[in-house]
């Protein structure tokens, strides 16, 4: 039986990011996987070397939208260690409120897209709805939905005040009772399990050798979580704990990222009840001293390592972003093999994946000047002619 | 590996591949020559049991192209592995057979830095697009942006 | 031989086509708004599914390359007449006027017919989406005909006739079939909603994985008539079943005038087809979708053998009671 080659993306309803996989399927399932990654490629990192501390914070920001605030807290406690500065508690505790509530967004929007993605619409409906009471938090506090743009080297940019705080309190017990019916829901709810449960499993070596991290590595049992393992910001003080689960497929996935919202919401609590006094930032020198420093941080989706050197002036001369996203994308193609073609989606959605944060580098723009058109024909006989091995129906 | 791993029991094992200084308080930096590399790696996974590669990171600085890995294992501690390639022919081998995770990095860098990786499984574009020109690196430090340069996509498009 | 004047009035306005395509959007309508309720939505006002149908037909036909253009039109279109034409077997308002002995054999079949025009227009999109949709289409067509129709046979088996419009009066006579025959009930809604391709059951256009399978092509005119064709499935279907189920147009006592017991009859229809309805709608936004295999497990597994339990149930049940 030939082979069929059914092409995935980069614009397919299944995908909420472009990416392309170019599956080789016998019926449905897939024998074999080409990754083609990075249709959306910007350039930050060539970009950040040309621009001062303040002016990159903001462009480390828009690496991704939903962990908009990895990013940047990465970058800036790099920065600030590199400088040898001490931040006031009361910013890190203001940083670690950002950060949890960044990530509650961010795993009530994976719950709803993977239950979208099983043709689960009422649960998507659900989640995203509760959804917007963190949102309503951030934008309280921040001003923004996204892109909160609450870190300076050296602290953070404003201060929550006394009503806000009371009103983020207030909107909490909602959220937890919702969060604890999510648990309930995924595990006794029939049509989940059923979607969920040993697609796209991962044991526990696979993960370790293909270096999977974040919540797909916890799933799978093993217990690296870099608030716990190199603790940062106010993590150290908060009572809290690592989650992990043994099953390894999409169904540990979901149950690891519904008990990390449990967490959060209690971290997040923890620390808007405890929040200490004081100023929220230090003044920062303009250059940083020559060094190199490695910053970890847990971003929703996994562990983010920055690795900035500096040479003395007020640019770094290199940072390399490493996104967890891209350090999952081996055990996706991985374990993807002798799955249906129906359970690509879940598979992939179950890593969480954000393009945004892995393709980040240059698709230039100089345009020569000359114009002309190109035809719809032309364009497909362009495509067509680079993919002459393609099984065209 | 059970217990803290401290520097000195790490500098005396290693102490025949390169320099070993402690950075951070579980950061660990040695400083290695290409050819030991894939030894040194090999070396620590073994004896010290760091399993885990974090990223390898690439920088360019200006005299010569550097290469450092990042692993980890389950004591938390991070070793740096760091060596120096020469800026005209940078070329290392591979460490994707014994830690798969490198081959995508690798891939990334060999599109943005030009390094090549003798032994790789598969040195294909990742991260710029297939009509992008060889041989231009567009993360060293003395590449500019051409306007006589084609860099792929679609000519001329008419808005 | 009925008088055609009023043949005709049957057929074309009440209750026949014009009914059917007001009734047909209410529902449509009705459906969307109770799955939004459930799901804290707001939902679509009520004249949606007739502003989208008219929006539709004025929409752009787009016929991809190489693909036959006379069978992409004439294709909806025969889907169409198959289930307005099954339609007019199931009785509405009394008793149907076109009834013969076999006509639930008819009605079955051609409530089938739209499954395979999608498979048929899968198939030609030239599309390697739609031929998967197509593929999963007829696959779960085979899962779930089989138990679908052995359940909807099981009444006629107990009223010992063929025809619905004569199943209708014996429940009337006797008691309704949803009491005698409950598996068959539950195995009936369950196949009903799999030929109406909705969840759990609407793998063949599963829009995250095969953009929307067998209908990914259609466009224009083309798709406001299958539409409308799954739209007047739902009536017919909901009408099927509370027919051979609920008693049909039929109230189970007599009342005087006999247009009165008509016209109420006819309102007890609307309520019994609203009422499977609404069952339908609950699984619909209860569930996530399963995969094709799945369906082929939970299908033979658990449906096939509870239908085959139930005729087995009914032929004892004719032996020992009904006919003794």
């Amino acid at each position: 039986m030939p082979e069929v080659v059914v092409s995935i993306g980069p614009h397919h309803p299944a995908l909420k990011e472009p990416v392309n996989f170019k599956v080789i399927a016998d019926g449905e399932k897939i024998i074999r996987l080409e990754l083609d990654l990075s249709y959306n490629h910007r350039g930050v990192e060539k970009a950040a070397e040309q621009r001062d501390f303040i002016r990159v914070l903001p462009l480390m920001e828009r690496v991704c939208g939903i962990c908009s605030h990895s990013h940047s807290t990465a970058f800036a406690k790099g920065i600030e260690e590199i400088m040898q500065l001490e931040i006031p508690p009361r910013a890190q505790y203001i940083r670690t409120i950002i950060a949890e509530l960044e990530r509650m967004h961010s795993h009530l929007l994976w719950l709803g897209v993977a239950a979208h993605l099983i043709g689960f619409n009422t649960l998507f409906m659900w989640t995203w709805r509760d959804r917007e009471a963190v949102q309503d938090t951030l934008e309280e506090m921040s001003g923004n939905r996204v892109h909160y743009n609450m870190n300076e080297i050296g602290g953070v940019r404003s201060d929550l005040t006394p009503a806000q705080v009371t009103a983020a309190l207030a909107r909490l017990p909602n959220l937890e009772e919702r969060v604890n019916k999510y648990v309930d829901m995924v595990n006794y709810e029939e049509t989940m399990l059923i979607r969920f449960r040993g697609v796209g499993k991962l044991s526990k070596e696979e993960a370790l050798r293909y270096g999977t991290v974040g919540p797909t590595a916890r799933a799978s049992g093993i217990d690296y979580d870099v608030r716990k393992d190199d603790p940062y910001l106010a993590y150290a003080d908060v009572p809290w704990t690592v989650v992990t689960d043994t099953h390894g497929d999409v169904y540990g996935r979901t149950r690891v990222r519904v008990w990390e919202l449990q967490e959060s919401v209690k971290i997040v609590r923890f620390c808007l009840e405890n929040i200490p006094e004081g100023p929220i930032r230090v003044p920062a020198p303009k250059n940083a001293p020559k060094g190199e420093i490695l910053s970890r941080y847990e971003a929703p989706r996994g562990e983010l390592a920055h690795f900035i050197r500096t040479n003395g002036t007020d640019k770094v001369e290199r940072v390399d972003i490493r996104t967890p996203t891209l350090a999952n994308w081996t055990s996706v193609a991985m374990c993807l093999v002798n799955q249906n073609i129906a359970d690509i989606p879940v598979i992939v959605a179950a890593i969480d994946p954000c393009l945004s944060c892995t393709s980040r580098i240059t698709l230039l723009d100089t345009r020569t000047k000359k114009e002309g058109i190109m035809s719809f024909d032309d364009l497909i006989r362009r495509y067509r002619s680079r993919n002459p091995e393609r099984v065209w129906p | 590996m059970t217990g803290p791993l401290t520097l000195d029991m790490v500098a005396g094992k290693m102490k025949d591949f390169g320099v070993t200084e402690q950075v951070r308080r579980n950061r660990i930096r040695i400083t290695t020559t290409p050819d030991t590399v894939h030894d040194t790696i090999r070396t620590v996974q073994a004896m010290f049991g760091f399993d885990r590669l974090i990223t390898i990171s690439a920088v360019d600085n200006s005299r010569t192209l550097e290469l450092v890995y990042h692993l980890t294992g389950p004591h938390r501690m991070v070793v740096s592995i760091a060596v120096e390639l020469p800026r005209d022919l940078p070329a290392i081998s591979t460490v994707s057979d014994i830690l798969p995770p490198a081959a995508i990095y690798e891939r990334q860098i060999h599109d943005l830095f030009g390094i090549v990786f003798p032994g790789h499984p598969g040195l294909a574009r990742i991260v710029l697009n297939e009509d992008w020109p060889d041989n231009e690196y567009p993360l060293r430090k003395d590449w500019k942006p051409n306007p006589d340069t084609f860099y792929g996509g679609i000519k001329g498009e008419k808005i | 031989m009925t008088d055609p004047v009023f043949g005709l009035i049957y057929i074309l306005i009440f209750p026949g086509f014009l009914f059917l395509f007001l009734y047909a959007l209410f529902l449509a309508f009705l459906d969307r708004r109770i799955a939004a309720r459930m799901q804290q939505r707001v939902g679509p006002p009520f004249f949606q599914p007739f502003a989208d149908f008219i929006k539709m037909l004025g929409k752009e036909v787009i016929d991809p390359a190489g693909v036959d253009r006379a069978i992409f039109d004439a294709a909806p279109l025969v889907a169409l007449a198959a289930v307005m034409t099954a339609y007019l077997y199931v009785p509405i308002i009394g008793n149907s006027p076109l009834a013969f002995q076999g006509d639930l054999v008819v009605v079955l079949y051609l409530l089938s017919l739209p499954t395979i025009i999608l498979f048929l227009l899968g198939w030609l999109s030239r599309n390697i989406f739609s031929a998967i949709g197509g593929i999963r289409a007829v696959t779960q067509l085979f899962i779930y005909e089989v138990p679908f129709f052995l359940a909807l046979l099981t009444p006629a088996l107990m009223a010992g006739t063929w025809s619905i419009s004569e199943i209708v009066v014996w429940q009337q006579k006797n008691m309704w079939f949803i009491f005698l025959q409950p598996i068959g009930f539950i195995v009936a809604l369950i196949g009903l909603q799999a030929k109406l391709e909705r969840t759990p059951f609407d793998i063949p256009e599963a829009e995250t994985e095969i953009v929307a399978g067998p209908w990914t092509e259609l466009t224009g005119r083309r798709l406001a008539i299958m539409d409308l064709t799954i739209d007047i499935s739902l009536v017919v279907g909901s009408a099927l079943v509370a027919a051979l189920f609920l008693g049909g147009p039929m109230i189970p006592w007599a009342v005087t005038p006999s247009w009165l017991e008509t016209v109420i009859g006819f309102f007890l229809f609307l309520v019994k087809t609203l009422a499977v309805l609404l069952i339908l709608s609950s699984i619909k936004v209860a569930t996530g979708r399963i995969r094709i295999d799945q369906v082929n497990d939970i299908g033979w597994k658990y449906i096939a053998s509870a239908s085959i339990v139930q005729v087995g149930i009914v032929l004892v049940m004719n032996y020992l009671w009904v006919y003794a």
